[in-house]
C-alpha cells in the first residue's frame, strides 16, 4: 500500500517543482519580485535575484528528472533535502521577516502564513513516501490505475487549496457566486441619503466655500426639515464662539440652493448666506 | 429633550427662514492669500501643539484623558462646541476608555487641549474586498484579515467617486477599496462608514 502510494509522488513533486520554476523564470517581474521576497533581508538586494534564479533552475532539474521514471532513490533524497530545506526556510523568514512575501509558486507578493507551511509540510510528506517507496511510478500505475489518479488529483487539489497564488481561480469567482446567489449585503429599503453625500454637496457650494474659514469644528450634529438636511458645525465669528448653521437639498443635487446661517450662542442670527452661481472654470 | 427641538427649530429657523442677509465678504476678506493668512507659529518637523491622538485612559467631566503613542499625556476638554465623531457624529458619553482618538483644537494656558473636533476610533485603510457575509465584508489588508461590520442607516458607499449612497449591493469581491471606518478596540474589526470602491472590470 505504502509502496504504490510513495512511488506515485514523484509525479506530484516533479509537477509543482516545474510549474515553481516556471513562474520564476519566465514572469515579467521576476527579478523585482525577488527583491521583495525573504530572500533580499537574507541574502541582501543583489543575491537575492541570483539566489532566486538560482533557486529556479535547481527545480527545473530536479522537477525534470522526478517527472520522468529513473533514479528514484537518488531523485527523492534531492527532493526531500529540497523540500526539508524550504520548510526551514519559510521558518526562518516568517521569524525573521514576518511581512515579506515568501515567493513560492508565483510573482505575487503573498506573505508566509499557515497555507505556505501546509504546502511545504505537504511536499516534505511526499518526498518522504518517495524515498521510503523508491519504486519507479510507471509500475504504480500498471497496478492501480484508478486508485493513483484519485489519490494524485487529491493530492494536486490540496496543493491547489494550499496556494493563494490560485484563489484568483477558484475562491474569488466561488465568493463572486455566493454574493450573486445570497446577497449577503441587500437591505430592502435602503434609500436613505447618506450624510457623507450631503456633506459632499455642501463641500461644493459657495456658502461653504464663505464660511470654511471661520467653522471650526466638523459636523456637530444634523437633521432632516422636509427637503433639507441642517448641518451645525462649530465657528468663530466676530472674536465668538457661534454656530454655523447649512441648510442642504436633501434629496436633490443642487449646491447653488445651500443656504447658511451664523447662530450666536443666544439664539440671535449674526449672518445668514445664500449661495451664487457657481463661476465655470475650464477643466 | 424637548430643550433639543426647540433649539433645533430655532437653528432651522435661523438658516431657512428669510433673516438678513448678508454679503459673503463682511466675513472677512475671499482673496487666496487670506487663506493662508493665518500664521502658524508651528516649526516644520516640530510637533503641532493644536492636535492630539492617542487612547483614552479616562473621562472626567467633560476631560478626556488620554495616552498618546508617543507617551505624550494629553487632557483634552470638551465643550459645547466641540464635534465628536465615533462612526457618526455623537456625544460625549458614547466615547469609552480604550477608544483611539485623534483630537484638533486649541492649546490652553494651563496645558490642556480645547477640543474643536475629535474623532474616535476612526481609521482610513486601503484594502481589498477578500469576502462578503450577511452585514459584513471581509478586507484583506496587507495580508491581514479585517472585518468590516455593514451598519444599517450609517454605512456607505461611494462608487467610482461619484456621491455615496447606502446601498451596498455593487460592492464586489476581489475589488480594491478605501475604507473609512470605527475601529473595534483591540479587535481586527471595524464598523464602516464609507467605502470607496469601483465597479469598473480590471484586468490582472
Amino acid at each position: 500500500m505504502l509502496a504504490w502510494i510513495g512511488s506515485v509522488q514523484p509525479l506530484l513533486l516533479g509537477a509543482v517543482l516545474l510549474w515553481s520554476a516556471q513562474a520564476k523564470l519566465f514572469s515579467r517581474y521576476a527579478a523585482a519580485h525577488a527583491r521583495r521576497t525573504a530572500l533580499a533581508p537574507l541574502l541582501g538586494e543583489d543575491r537575492a535575484v541570483l539566489a532566486y534564479r538560482t533557486l529556479a533552475g535547481v527545480e527545473a532539474v530536479l522537477g525534470a528528472a522526478l517527472v520522468l521514471p529513473g533514479l528514484v532513490r537518488l531523485e527523492a533524497v534531492a527532493a526531500t533535502a529540497l523540500s526539508t530545506g524550504f520548510l526551514g526556510y519559510l521558518a526562518y523568514a516568517k521569524i525573521k521577516d514576518p511581512k515579506a512575501s515568501c515567493g513560492c509558486l508565483s510573482a505575487q507578493p503573498i506573505p508566509i502564513n499557515g497555507r505556505s507551511f501546509g504546502r511545504a509540510g505537504l511536499m516534505l510528506a511526499g518526498s518522504v513516501l518517495a524515498l521510503v517507496s523508491g519504486a519507479a511510478w510507471p509500475g504504480a500505475f500498471a497496478a492501480h490505475p484508478v486508485a493513483g489518479v484519485a489519490l494524485l488529483l487529491a493530492e494536486f487539489a490540496a496543493i491547489v487549496v494550499f496556494s493563494p497564488e490560485f484563489d484568483e481561480h477558484w475562491l474569488m469567482p466561488l465568493r463572486r457566486l455566493y454574493a450573486r446567489l445570497s446577497h449577503p449585503l441587500a437591505s430592502p429599503g435602503a434609500f436613505d441619503v447618506p450624510l457623507e453625500s450631503t456633506v459632499d454637496q455642501l463641500h461644493k457650494s459657495s456658502a461653504w466655500r464663505d464660511l470654511a474659514r471661520s467653522v471650526t469644528s466638523d459636523v456637530r450634529e444634523h437633521w432632516d426639515e422636509a427637503d433639507w438636511r441642517v448641518l451645525v458645525y462649530s465657528a468663530r465669528y466676530a472674536g465668538a464662539t457661534a454656530s454655523a448653521v447649512f441648510a442642504v437639498p436633501r434629496l436633490r443635487y443642487d449646491p447653488q440652493a445651500v443656504r447658511a446661517a451664523i447662530v450666536d450662542e443666544n439664539g440671535g442670527t449674526l449672518a445668514a448666506v445664500e449661495s451664487h452661481a457657481q463661476p465655470e472654470y475650464a477643466v | 429633550m424637548a430643550l433639543n427641538m426647540d433649539r433645533r427649530s430655532l437653528l432651522t429657523s435661523a438658516v431657512l427662514g428669510s433673516a438678513t442677509l448678508v454679503g459673503a465678504t463682511a466675513l472677512g476678506s475671499l482673496a487666496p492669500e487670506a487663506a493662508f493668512a493665518k500664521s502658524d507659529d508651528v516649526e516644520p518637523g516640530a510637533p503641532d501643539p493644536n492636535f492630539a491622538e492617542g487612547r483614552v485612559t479616562g473621562i472626567n467631566e467633560g476631560m478626556l484623558l488620554v495616552a498618546g503613542s508617543d507617551g505624550t499625556l494629553w487632557r483634552i476638554r470638551v465643550t459645547n462646541a466641540s464635534s465628536i465623531w465615533k462612526l457618526h457624529p455623537t456625544s460625549l458619553d458614547k466615547v469609552a476608555v480604550g477608544d483611539g482618538l485623534y483630537a484638533r483644537g486649541v492649546r490652553l494656558g494651563d496645558g490642556t487641549l480645547a477640543a474643536d473636533a475629535i474623532w474616535v476610533n476612526i481609521v482610513n485603510l486601503q484594502v481589498h474586498i477578500a469576502a462578503l457575509a450577511p452585514k459584513k465584508i471581509h478586507f484583506d489588508h496587507r495580508g491581514k484579515r479585517i472585518i468590516g461590520h455593514v451598519v444599517p442607516g450609517v454605512t456607505a458607499a461611494s462608487y467610482n467617486s461619484t456621491p455615496a449612497i447606502a446601498d451596498m449591493t455593487m460592492v464586489q469581491v476581489g475589488r480594491h477599496a478605501q475604507v473609512i471606518g470605527a475601529w473595534l478596540p483591540d479587535t481586527n474589526e471595524i464598523e464602516i462608514a464609507t467605502l470607496y470602491t469601483s465597479t469598473i472590470e480590471h484586468n490582472h
